[in-house]
Formats: C-alpha cells, structure tokens, sequence
C-alpha cells in the first residue's frame, strides 16, 4: 500500500510539472509570439553563482565531516610516501578545480544575455594557448618524476631488505589461505598437478619435502613492526586482490601466475590504536559494539577483485606486533603437516581451509569444506 | 520545383542537377527499415534512451541494497522474484546488477545511443551530404545494435540470470562455463557475448559510414577545417572505434573459446575446491589487455562526441566563436592517439612489470595535457559571450564543470604509486563516473535540447529542462562528490558489514541513495518532457518559406543543419546542397549576429582559416 502510495504521489508530481510547464510554455507565446531568452538567462545567471556557492559550501562541508572517518594515516613505510603524493596532487588539482569552477559559474552569470551587452569576437589567442599548454605540462611532469621514482621504488626487487619475512597468501573462493614458512624460514615446495593438488590438499604442497613440514597456516596476518614481509600471493579459482587498507597495499592474485608486494609495516595494532585514541572521531562510541571506536580498531586484509557472490565476504585480520610477541604467537603455531596421517592416508593430508577461521588447530580442519 | 509537394519523397538530387524519382514510402520503410540518417538518430535515440531507463533502473535497485544493508523492501519481491526473496536483493542479483549496469550504459547508452543518435543526424546534415556513404549499411547498423540488445535484455530472463562477473568479463570467473563458480557465468555469460559481439558489429559499420561520409561527402567548399567541433569530434569518435573494437571481439571470441571448447587462451592451473581443471597454459592478463585495448579508448568513445556537442552547443548560445578551434582539433587528434597507449593504467596492480606501469603513468597522465586545453578553450568560450543560459546551454556549461571535476582526480588514478592504494575503490567509482558517465550524459542532453528541434521541428520544454538540469547538476555532484572520501572502500561489495574498517560510512551510502533515486526520478522528467514534446511541444518558428518550405533557425546557428527546411526531408536539400564559403564560428562578427556558413565572403573580407 505504502509502495502504491509512493507510486502515485510521484506520478501526480509528474503531471503537476508537465502541466505547468505547459502553462509557462502558453504564457509566453502569448505575451510575445516568440520565445526570448531574456528572463530566463537571467535567472539562471543567479542560479549559476548559486550553485557555485553551493557546490564551494558542499565541498567544505565534506571535507569537515567525512575527512575524520577516512582510513587512518598509513601504517608502512611506502604508505606514507603515497599518500603524500596524494596529498599533494590533491592540492594542486584543489586550486586548479576552485579555480576553474570560478571562472565557468562566473563569466555564465556575468555575461548571460540579460546584461544586455554585445558578444566579444576573440576566436584564439596564441600566447594563452601556449600558457595553458606549458604550465600544466610542467605540473605534470613533476607529478609524473615523483610517481614514478616512488613506484620504481616500491618495485625494486634490488631495494629489498634480506632478512625479509616472506608470507604467502592464496585467494580462494571466499577467503584467504595465509601459509607461514615455520621456524626453518622455508617454505615447503608446492607442485601443482593432478598427483598433488586434491580437496585435502589444494595448495599443492609436496609433503615429501622435509622443508614443508613446518609451514603452518594462519587464521591471521601476524606482521612484525619494522620488519620487511613480502607477500607471496596467488588465487586458486578466479581472481583475487590481496588489498591491505592501511598499509596502501594491493596486488592481485592471478591463477597460475604469481605476484608478489614488499613492504614494511611501521606501526603495531596497539600503537595505531593509542594514536587514534587523540583522534575526535575515533573517540566517538560505536553504536555496533558500544565501544569507543579506537578500541575496536583492526588492521584488516580484503579482496579487491569481483570474485564472485561473497566478494565482499573475505575478511582476514592483520596484527602487527613486536618481535618478541611475533615469536610467542610463532611457537604456538601448529604445523599442518602431520606425520602419522601424511605417511599412512595421502588422502587425508591436512587440509586448509581458513573459512574455519577460529578454529586454530590444523587437524580440526582436516576435510572439512 | 516539384519537390515542394511531396514531403517524404525521396530526393537524390545532386548538386549538379535534380534527377527525380518518387516512391511512396510505406510505414515499414519509413519508421522501421528506414535507410534515412534522420530517422536512425532517432531510432538510436529512443532506444538509447529505453536503455537509459534500464540501466539507471539497475542502479537505484543495487544502491537500495548499498544505502540501507539491513533493510527489507517487500515491494522489490513482487517485483523481482526469486532475485529479491524476502524483498532482499540476493548476492548472486546484485552482482548481476552492477554488471548490466555498467555493460548497458557503456555500451548501448552512451557510445549506440550517443554516437549512433549524433553522427546520424549532425554528419550529413554538417557536412552537407544527402545522407551517409551507405544508408544501407547505415541502417543494418541499427539493427544489429537492436539486436544486441534484444540478446541483452532476454538475458535478464534466464534462470540462471544475466552475466554477472562484472562488466570487464575477466577471466576466470568468466571464463569458466561454471555456475557453481559464478551464477551469470553460465548461459548469462554466453548472451552477453553474443550481445557485444552483435554490438561490435554494430558500431563498426557505423564507425566506417561515419568516417566514410566526412572524408567523402562534404559539400563543395566544405574543407576540414570548416567543419564544425561536432564533425571532428564524430569522425574522430569512429576511428577509434574502427581501431579499438576489433580487439575485443577478438579477445571475447577466444573467451567463449575458453568456454564452450575447453581451450587455455586466459586459464591456466585453475583449482576450484581441490579439484585441479585441465587447463594449461593461458594467461588471464592477456584478456585483461585485450579487453582494455578497446577499454580505454571506449572511455574516449564515450567522451568525445559529448566534447564535440558541447563545443558546438556553447559556442552557438554564448553567440562567440570557440576559442581556439585548431587548438579543439589538434587535441582531439592528441586524445586519439594517446588513447591507444594508456590502457594498462587500469591494470597497475595485476603483477605486470613494474617498468610498463612507470611508461603508461607517463602516457596516461600525459593526456591531462590536450584535456586541459579544451576545457580552457571551453571557458574562454564562455568568457565575454553573450551567454544564453537555455537548457541546451546549461547542460554544456554543466559538462564543463563535471569534465572538470571528474578529470582532476584522474590525476591523481593515473599515477601508479597512488594508484596502489586507489585502484578498485569507490574512489576510482566516483572518478569515473563523474569524468565520463555523468560527462558524457551532460553532453548528451546539450546536444538532445539543442538539436531537437532538428529531429522534431519542435522544441523541449524549457520549464520542464531546467528543472531537469538543476535536479541532475546538483544530485551528480550530491552522488558522486562525497564518494571520493570513500577512498580506501574496495568496489563492488554487497555490504561492507564485514569490515570493520569499511564499515564506517554508512550514512554516506544510505545519502548517496537518496540522491540517486531523485536523480533517477530526474532523468524520467526528462523521458516525459521528451516524448510529451515530440507531439505538444512548440512548434520552430518559420523564417521564410521558399518554395512551400518553411525554413527556421531555432538558435541562430552558422552551421548548415538549419539550411535545411523545417521538416524532414528525405535527401536533406529540396534542391541543390548549398555550397560553404567560410569557417563555422562566424558569431557576432561584421556587426552581425552570425553569419552561416553558406554565405559568400564579402569583398575584400579575409577568411577565418
């Protein structure tokens, strides 16, 4: 009922429109025959200038109230060179688009019709075209130098540091496999074909290599503070992004092909949510959890590639800790390798299935879908 | 001359003598399988705007689902079935949603129904031909573009439902025949193959008439540079696609491959829940740089024709030559090329090399460069004219300034470094959107308000125009300003309940749907003003009659569009195509308000060239 109403409220609206305009549309043929712009052009003068304080006075409005609730400041070392990047292009095209939109809303209110004016035949002139021409291409090419020094940086297999840790991370349909290497700092050998990749056992690892006999899979993303990780990623089915918000970290994760992203996270779970607990919006209670927002904050991995219905649905946490706290979380750790099972029954090789999250111990997994 | 009695008669007349042949047309010939450029702009237009419909329809559907995640809306049930139990958009549909969303109004709004409706009707009548090189052609042009459609719009109808791995159709999820996978991967996937290659089909044999008609069929006199900016823009428009289109037909016959025959082109060692396929090989990138072969360049596709009306609109309404016309051509010419060398902007974070993501930063933010100067050309356009703010005009100066808007912030996409972070996020949403969906529209309705009376010989309605226009600029802007504060929100989630991270901006996205709806109520103002005005509107005043024609100038244009009667004839001309002596900007002038192309320059007079 309630939907009909809306129904018939809108369409009433529309004939009410249709039949004023018509009306306007009578009383202007008869008041001269012949429509002029006159009055019109200078309304929509006004309007102009209008809606350029509005547009100026909604800009500000959005920065005031939506700037506080973005992402926090980046948590790794290339983040906080990206986003000042950001900052920065962000500066320049804020003058430019003030600028520009000043002068479109202006000169439409300031020579419409209505001023009664001649129009001013000037149908090029070289020197301003070559002005606007030469600046921005000399903006652009400083964006440009600083882009690319940054993301030849960033990409630098030379500019690694060695004692990297390396995790490797797979992108199923819908969550993430997160292998850790183990104490030997090794990863077991992954072959993928029809002898080696079965349900139980989908990444492929060769339990015949001793090195894998220590990996283990996480239900989190444990990262050391300051310590380099690079991300070994690839996706099983489709397409996946391996997308780590607060640290301006994206790749993604290919079928058959493999990629990979270094970085260095710089800020522990803890030390973000002690900087967050001075910021005003953070400190605002979530009506969700009743808590102030600060202390529920988390580091978060997401899927950034349409991978299917429950895209939206691949959630991982991230924590970032010291190193002394990284290696109590270390020797808790399981391996998924277990010796009796793996020699006697192939078939039921331990499994990973990290849609079972909570559950921490790698046997509980074993077949499960 | 006889012609005067015989309104829709066919006239081949040529400039050197009035051969005549009559033939009564019949309805089907006319109104169905009309060879006459006039009557497939309209066809192109109304079917366009049909799709409009359905595909900002889609739009409102999945931001009720984005705007209120823990809503019901019993209504959408009755409505939609088995997709919305519960009144529940289901996943599986809002996946789908976005998808045809983002197909329909790329493809079949904004380059079929914006290119196809304007280079059908401006091409000949701007150059002064009596109709395209191959009406024929012209007119198969149409109706495979119908056809896509249909294929299209049946997909909506399967059990399985319409494809729904996204408008850029990557593969896997795509490309597995696979709806365990992905629902719309299934028979939906196929049609929409089917759809885009009928559409491809489509657009290529416009493509090469429009080219065709400029390079070949100008009028004596006409040379290029006194073609208007819609002209250059139009051909311009079609060569890209001609170049571009080929890539992804081919690209997509080797993804049904994939499909249908089991072939490895983009699949390699695919493992879907333990089971290893026996796909060996492809490579999924490979389809990605197919795709955006013809991706990137479609965006120019999109956006130039709506650049070309704009100029052509403003010009005339602010009764000011362009500023700069060589300045408008050569970056055109410079948006075309560069358009070709910056797809792999859209594909920073696939693993390619790092080294080609450093080259197409260059490329891309390179053509900032050539975008820069039209939009100043624009503005000193503006600057000093003797504006008239009509809804045409409106729409022009809005493109200006979303153009603006949307291209700034293309700045900040096209640097790979800041990308990183960017890419697949409500921030590139809210770019692109602007830039070349909310762009290409404003364009659009320019060039529907200015050159209706063209189609008709009757105007829009300006009351109803206004509110139309100020209901779009202000809910655009209400839309897609603040979504750029969603920065770090990855695209194409269903809900973000998940995160808490995302979870934060709520009441952003419920306001982003409000906006939306009014804004959709908006454009429907514009279907009723459009439809109401092609039989009430008010009529072109006639200037002169000449022959029992009626000729009218609406807007006071130099160009040759109104050196053509009122009504529709077809063959453009009753009699000779009139000759051009000068350039087409030739506003307020030699005291004069315009002056039309087609007369001779005054003794002594230099030519603008």
């Amino acid at each position: 009922m309630v939907t009909f109403l809306v129904f018939a409220t809108i369409v009433l609206l529309f004939v009410v429109l249709v039949l004023i305009a018509r009306a306007q549309e009578l009383t202007a043929d008869l008041r001269d025959g012949k429509v002029s712009f006159h009055n019109q052009s200078k309304w929509n003068g006004y309007f102009m200038l209008g809606f350029l304080v509005f547009m100026f006075v909604g800009s500000a409005m959005c920065f005031k109230i939506l700037t506080p609730v973005m992402l926090p400041e980046a948590a790794s070392e290339h983040g906080v060179k990206t986003d000042f990047l950001f900052n920065i292009t962000m500066l320049i095209i804020g003058i430019v688009f003030v600028l520009t939109q000043i002068a479109l809303f202006w000169f439409a209110y300031r020579y419409n019709e209505s001023h009664g004016h001649d129009s001013y035949f000037y149908p090029h002139n070289n020197t301003l075209e070559v002005v606007w021409t030469v600046i921005p291409s000399i903006v652009l090419t400083g964006l440009i130098a600083m882009g690319m020094y940054e993301w030849m940086h960033i990409f630098d297999p030379n500019a690694r540091d060695k004692k990297m840790m390396v995790i490797e991370a797979t992108g199923k349909q819908f969550n993430w496999m997160l292998r850790y290497s183990g104490k030997d700092g090794k990863f077991g050998e992954r072959i993928i074909d029809q002898k080696h990749v079965s349900p139980t056992n989908e990444l492929g690892i060769n339990w015949e290599d001793p090195k894998s006999h220590d990996d283990f899979m996480a239900d989190k993303l444990y990262l050391v503070k300051n310590k380099p990780v690079l991300m070994k990623l690839g996706a099983q089915d489709v397409l996946h992004s391996f997308f780590l918000p607060h640290f301006r970290v994206k790749m993604d994760c290919v079928p058959g092909i493999p990629t990979e992203f270094y970085f260095v996270p710089t800020m522990t779970t803890e030390e973000m949510r002690t900087y967050l607990q001075t910021q005003p919006w953070w400190q605002t209670i979530n009506p969700e959890t009743g808590q102030p927002r600060w202390q529920t904050f988390k580091y978060e991995l997401a899927c950034a590639e349409l991978c299917g219905k429950s895209h939206y649905g691949m959630q991982r946490d991230v924590v970032v800790v010291e190193q002394k706290e990284y290696d109590e979380w270390l020797a808790k750790q399981t391996p998924m390798y277990v010796p009796t099972v793996a020699e006697t029954a192939p078939a039921e090789t331990p499994v990973v299935d990290s849609s079972k999250a909570e559950e921490k111990k790698p046997t509980a997994m074993l077949g499960k879908k | 001359m006889e012609t005067a009695t015989a309104a829709h008669t066919d006239h081949h007349a040529d400039v050197h003598g009035h051969e005549e042949h009559h033939h009564e047309e019949t309805f089907l010939t006319k109104y169905i399988f009309s060879q006459d450029h006039k009557m497939i702009s309209k066809q192109f237009l109304i079917t366009g705007i049909f799709w409009g419909i359905v595909g900002g329809l889609l739009s409102v559907l999945f931001r009720l689902q984005l705007g209120w995640p823990n809503e019901t809306f019993p209504f959408l049930e009755s409505f939609l079935g088995k997709w919305a139990e519960g009144g529940k958009i289901s996943q599986e549909f809002y996946y789908a949603l976005v998808t045809m969303h983002g197909t329909i109004l790329v493809f079949f709004v904004l380059t079929g129904g914006l290119s196809g409706t304007f280079a059908n009707l401006l091409i000949p009548y701007q150059v002064g031909s009596r109709d395209m090189a191959s009406p024929f052609i012209n007119m198969l042009s149409y109706w495979f573009f119908l056809g896509a459609g249909v294929v299209m719009f049946f997909s909506f109808f399967i059990q399985t439902g319409p494809a729904s791995g996204g408008w850029t159709a990557y593969p896997p999820i795509n490309g597995l025949r696979d709806t365990a996978v992905n629902l719309g991967s299934g028979l939906g996937f196929d049609l929409w193959i089917l759809g885009m290659t009928l559409f491809i089909v489509s657009a290529l044999l416009g493509g090469l008439n429009y080219i065709a008609t400029v390079l070949n069929m100008r009028t004596k006199g006409m040379n290029m540079f006194r073609l208007p900016l819609t002209i250059w823009a139009l051909m311009f428009t079609a060569v890209i696609g001609v170049l571009s289109f080929p890539a992804l037909l081919a690209g997509c016959v080797l993804l049904e491959f994939d499909r249908l025959l089991d072939t490895s082109f983009y699949l390699n060692n695919i493992i879907i829940n333990g089971n290893l396929l026996g796909y060996k090989g492809g490579s999924p990138i490979l389809f990605q740089h197919l795709f955006w072969f013809l991706g990137h360049p479609e965006v120019y596709i999109i956006i130039l024709p709506a650049m070309g009306l704009v100029s052509e609109v403003l010009a005339t309404h602010s009764r000011k030559p362009i500023f700069g016309y060589k300045a408008m051509v050569f970056s055109i010419l410079a948006i075309l090329v560069l358009s070709f060398i910056v797809w792999a902007h859209h594909m920073f974070v696939t693993g390619l090399n790092p080294n080609l993501g450093a080259i197409f930063t260059l490329f891309t933010l390179l053509i900032a460069i050539p975008s820069a100067i039209k939009v100043f050309n624009w503005i000193g356009t503006v600057w000093r004219g003797k504006v008239r703010l009509s809804s045409a005009n409106l729409f022009a100066i809005g493109f200006v300034s979303m153009f603006i808007s949307g291209g700034l912030t293309g700045i900040i996409l096209g640097n790979s470094a800041i990308d990183i972070q960017l890419h697949d996020t409500m921030f590139v949403v809210a770019h692109f959107h602007i830039v070349m969906g909310v762009s290409a529209f404003f364009g659009m309705f320019a060039g529907v308000y200015n050159w209706f009376p063209r189609l008709y010989g009757r105007y829009m309605n300006e009351t109803l125009g206004l509110i139309h226009f100020y209901i779009t600029l202000i809910g655009a802007y209400a839309i897609f300003f603040p979504m750029h504060f969603m920065t770090g929100l990855p695209r194409r989630y269903y809900t973000y309940a998940n995160f808490e991270t995302f979870n934060n901006f709520n009441f952003l996205a419920e306001f982003i749907s409000v906006a939306a709806i009014i804004v959709f109520l908006g454009q429907v103002l514009f279907v009723v003003n459009f439809f109401y005005s092609i039989f009430k509107g008010r009529k072109v005043e006639v200037e002169k009659t000449v022959d029992g024609h009626d000729y009218g100038n609406p807007w006071g244009t130099t160009t040759l569009e109104w050196t053509s009667p009122i009504e529709r004839l077809h063959g453009n001309w009753p009699g000779d195509i009139p000759p051009v002596h000068r350039w087409p900007y030739d506003y307020s002038v030699n005291g004069r308000e315009y002056i039309p192309q087609t007369e001779p320059l005054k003794p002594g007079e230099v030519p603008h060239e």
